[in-house]
């Protein structure tokens, strides 16, 4: 790699407009990240189309010094944001420009004190800019760019190689800033968005152009693991995200802080941006009309779009849905305990009613679940010996197919549930997860609730008791003791896989010295343990 | 004239195979860190899975220049009127794009015509060793282009993969992203529908999992050619190899190593099987 010791107006419009033609290769999977601020989609496409406003007028522009090209891109960024994350893209090249004006040629380190600009402007057309998005990642960029500079090199190349490398960083760490993209399990798309932008220009100040022509841009992964988030019992009441409202205004003497104000008390995500001669306006409101009506006496208004948002929610979901395999069947089971129920919906339960052996749903309950669910078909996992026949009475009462798979206790819901196959039917489906049910030992051990003789034991209230795929086989006064005593019972030789699910009143602690005794005498097995959160029941454990 | 078979690297065809056959392989890149290695030529799968599992950074991988592909298909047209292209899924890499591209950049006259095989990994490559045998027996590139589109749906995988975090590092997940955040360690298998990654099943253990290759494999009634592969675990490929020798005494099993450019993105441990045949 040369060195590339400055760039000029030309090197900027061409790495801008590689950059253009790179970020179009992603567009859609960017519009697919859109979650925050509304989960409309859009975000790869409005970022595309801003920034080809933006090379448009760069092409036009007859000065082509650094400052004449700047200026011109910072205009048609302007004039042509669209969405959110467009017009804080707009404010990040009319923040380039600021800091680019009069100059003919920059340095690295020029480059960096611009983009260092660019993120101050970016965040003063919010009134309340929100971290973990589009504004994170220019402002860890714009510093890596200048701690490179200042330390390592002022070559351009360089410069914004670290520019590059730390906006990747930002973008995987997003999630983690923001809990809306933490529980769809992505990053921020107007950050994937901006990252993608300059890895383009990189591509191009590298010369990399047969890379720009046939590889495609890597979509950054979320740092953290993606967290299912458990199913509601009961639908969250919908909040209308109103319209989505852009436009610009030309007149004398406007003034972008003081309309940022106004509009505020009539919309959200509102963004003003511009000078005393053009603004531009972004707001989320439930009546455009009222927005429009407000700011027709200052100026002339144009480009105006407003967009229906819930429509393009709408239109959302259905692109989200082609993404994940095509899921016939619905899978209804009933779990109690926020461990478990987590560990049912992170392996694909479609609803979770709350519920086990104190708790036994109602009928209605469980028709409920399966009239919500989108899917005509619908699989039932009861996880209960008590639940199974309440299960088997919601066909009748259904238009949807149901199939119950018997499943009497959470291990033979997990292994069920493992079972599933996307592509395979319904009755196939059953079928599989019948024998994987079938395949697996479950323990219990809880506290009897009062003295009593059962099963040729003696039990006294308080102590703990021990069932083996429901039978009651083993007490004592140590819920761990119960659950090794029951374990001697199980062919462990044979077995693979132990799963320990300690319940809501009992410590991981404990449930590791299980897995240390487990381990000195069979250390082939595989043992987990998982906090399953589940009341009464100190432990639930499957053996496979 | 034989008709000339190109095929690229992800097809994992054993290269004393692709030699008795004569498939020319064009290999992918792979980018670890600084360095730049041509799958199979300049880092030998052995040492890049060493290198994978130490290293912090993770590998990443490219297709060579356009040039690249328009000289192997110049310098094989000094040789044949007629060559027969049989790319990786275009879904997942560029490779089909590029060699696509190239053939309008040769210099020689010659008749080239390339198919996306929609596969990687072995079921690429036993399309490629069935499309190669026939051209040895004399088949036309006509009847090489009908036989290849024929055999493409008749074949079908399954790899079972330690962990999905490669996949979807390097943003190759598809539609096996309905695996992810699982809350219980499960090993996931996975297949390939339409060109990408598909879940096909997970089990709670790795043993379970490699039954689970065994009775897929089995579920063929008919089978052209079959192939079982690995990157760092040749004792369970070689068990499972013999264990499907028994079902299928008759049957080669080819036997192959995950290259580096998929290695990269399905991580160490994978073990897959791929069958070119009918059921039921």
């Amino acid at each position: 790699m040369g060195q590339t010791k400055s760039i000029n107006g030309q090197d900027l419009r061409e790495m801008f407009a590689a950059a253009t033609t790179w970020l179009e290769k992603s567009s859609a999977d960017i519009d697919a990240l859109n979650v925050f601020p509304v989960p409309d989609g859009d975000t790869g496409t409005n970022m595309l189309l801003t920034m080809r406003s933006t090379i448009e007028e760069a092409q036009q522009a007859t000065d082509h010094s650094i400052s004449g090209v700047s200026q011109a891109m910072a205009k048609g960024a302007l004039v042509g944001a669209r969405g959110n994350s467009g017009v804080i893209l707009s404010q990040i090249f009319s923040g380039l420009s600021q800091s680019l004006a009069d100059k003919e040629s920059i340095t690295g380190k020029e480059l960096a004190d611009a983009l260092t600009r660019a993120s101050t402007v970016a965040y003063a057309g919010l009134s309340n800019p929100v971290e973990g998005t589009i504004l994170t990642v220019i402002r860890e960029a714009a510093e890596a760019a200048k701690a490179h500079a200042a330390t390592v090199s002022d070559d351009v190349v360089l410069v914004v190689e670290a520019t590059v490398n730390a906006a990747k960083e930002s973008v995987a760490n997003t999630p983690t800033l923001l809990p809306v993209l933490m529980e769809a399990g992505v990053v921020d798309a107007g950050g994937q968005g901006l990252y993608t932008i300059l890895e383009g220009a990189l591509h191009y100040l590298k010369g990399e152009m047969e890379q720009l022509k046939l590889r495609r841009p890597w979509m950054v992964a979320s740092s953290v693991p993606l967290t299912a988030k458990a199913p509601q019992m009961v639908g969250v009441e919908e909040v209308p995200y109103g319209y989505c409202t852009n436009f610009v205004i030309k007149g004398e003497g406007l003034n972008p802080d003081k309309l940022r104000k106004r509009l505020e008390k009539r919309g959200e995500s509102v963004i003003v941006v511009g000078d005393d001669s053009v603004v531009r306006v972004h707001i989320h409101t439930l009546d455009p009309g009222d927005v429009v009506s407000y700011v027709v006496p200052l100026g002339t208004l144009h480009q105006i779009s407003i967009r229906n948002m819930d429509e393009q929610h709408r239109d959302f979901i259905e692109m989200q849905k082609e993404r994940m395999p095509a899921v016939e069947v619905a899978i209804v089971a009933v779990v109690v305990g926020e461990g478990l129920s987590n560990v049912f919906a992170s392996l694909g339960a479609t609803f979770i009613v709350p519920g086990g052996q104190t708790m036994n749903p109602s009928t209605k309950n469980l028709l409920q679940a399966v009239d919500l669910v989108a899917s005509e078909k619908v699989i039932i996992l009861p996880n209960n010996k008590n639940i199974v026949l309440t299960a088997n009475q919601v066909q009748s009462l259904t238009q949807k197919t149901i199939e119950v798979v018997p499943t009497t206790t959470i291990p033979q819901g997990v292994a069920a549930l493992l079972a599933f196959d996307y592509e395979a039917d319904m009755e196939t489906n059953a079928q599989n997860m019948n024998k994987a049910k079938a395949a697996v030992k479950s323990i219990e051990v809880t506290r009897a609730v009062r003295s009593t003789r059962l099963g040729g034991l003696d039990i006294k209230k308080k102590q703990a008791i021990g069932f083996l795929d429901g039978d009651l086989v083993a007490v004592g006064d140590k819920p761990d003791a119960v659950v090794q005593d029951v374990l001697t019972r199980v062919k462990l030789d044979e077995a693979e896989v132990i799963t320990i699910y300690y319940g809501a009143d009992t410590t991981s602690a404990e449930a590791e010295q299980i897995v240390a005794a487990i381990n000195e005498q069979h250390s082939q097995l595989q043992v987990e343990v998982v906090q399953g959160g589940q009341p009464h029941y100190n432990y639930i454990v499957s053996v496979e | 004239m034989t008709v000339k078979i190109v095929t690229d690297s992800l097809g994992d065809i054993p290269s004393e195979v692709a030699e008795e056959l004569g498939i020319t392989v064009i290999p992918l890149n792979v980018l670890f860190g600084e360095g730049i290695y041509r799958d199979g030529v300049d880092l030998t799968t052995e040492q890049f899975y060493q290198k994978l599992i130490k290293s912090k950074v993770l590998p990443t991988t490219q297709i060579p220049s356009l040039g690249v592909f328009v000289q192997t298909y110049d310098e094989l047209a000094e040789e044949t009127q007629e060559i027969l292209v049989i790319a990786n899924s275009h879904k997942l890499s560029a490779s089909y794009e590029a060699m696509v591209q190239a053939v309008g950049q040769m210099k020689r006259q010659c008749r080239v015509e390339v198919i996306d095989s929609q596969w990687v990994l072995m079921a690429q490559g036993l399309i490629v060793i069935a499309a190669a045998r026939a051209a040895k027996s004399g088949a036309s590139l006509d009847e090489l282009m009908a036989l290849t589109r024929k055999n493409i749906p008749r074949t079908d995988a399954r790899m079972v993969l330690d962990t999905l975090n490669y996949l979807e590092e390097g943003g190759r997940i598809g539609k096996a992203r309905a695996f992810l955040g699982s809350r219980l360690k499960v090993t996931p298998i996975l297949g390939i529908r339409d060109g990408e990654a598909f879940p096909f099943a997970r089990e709670h253990s790795r043993a379970r999992a490699i039954d689970h290759l065994y009775d897929f494999a089995t579920s063929f009634t008919h089978i052209d050619e079959m192939a079982v592969e690995h990157a760092t675990t040749p004792d369970e490929a070689e068990m499972l190899a013999k264990r499907l020798k028994a079902k299928f005494p008759k049957t080669h099993i080819y036997r192959s190593m995950v290259s580096p450019v998929i290695g990269a993105h399905v991580g160490p441990r994978v073990l897959g099987v791929a069958v070119l045949g009918d059921r039921g």
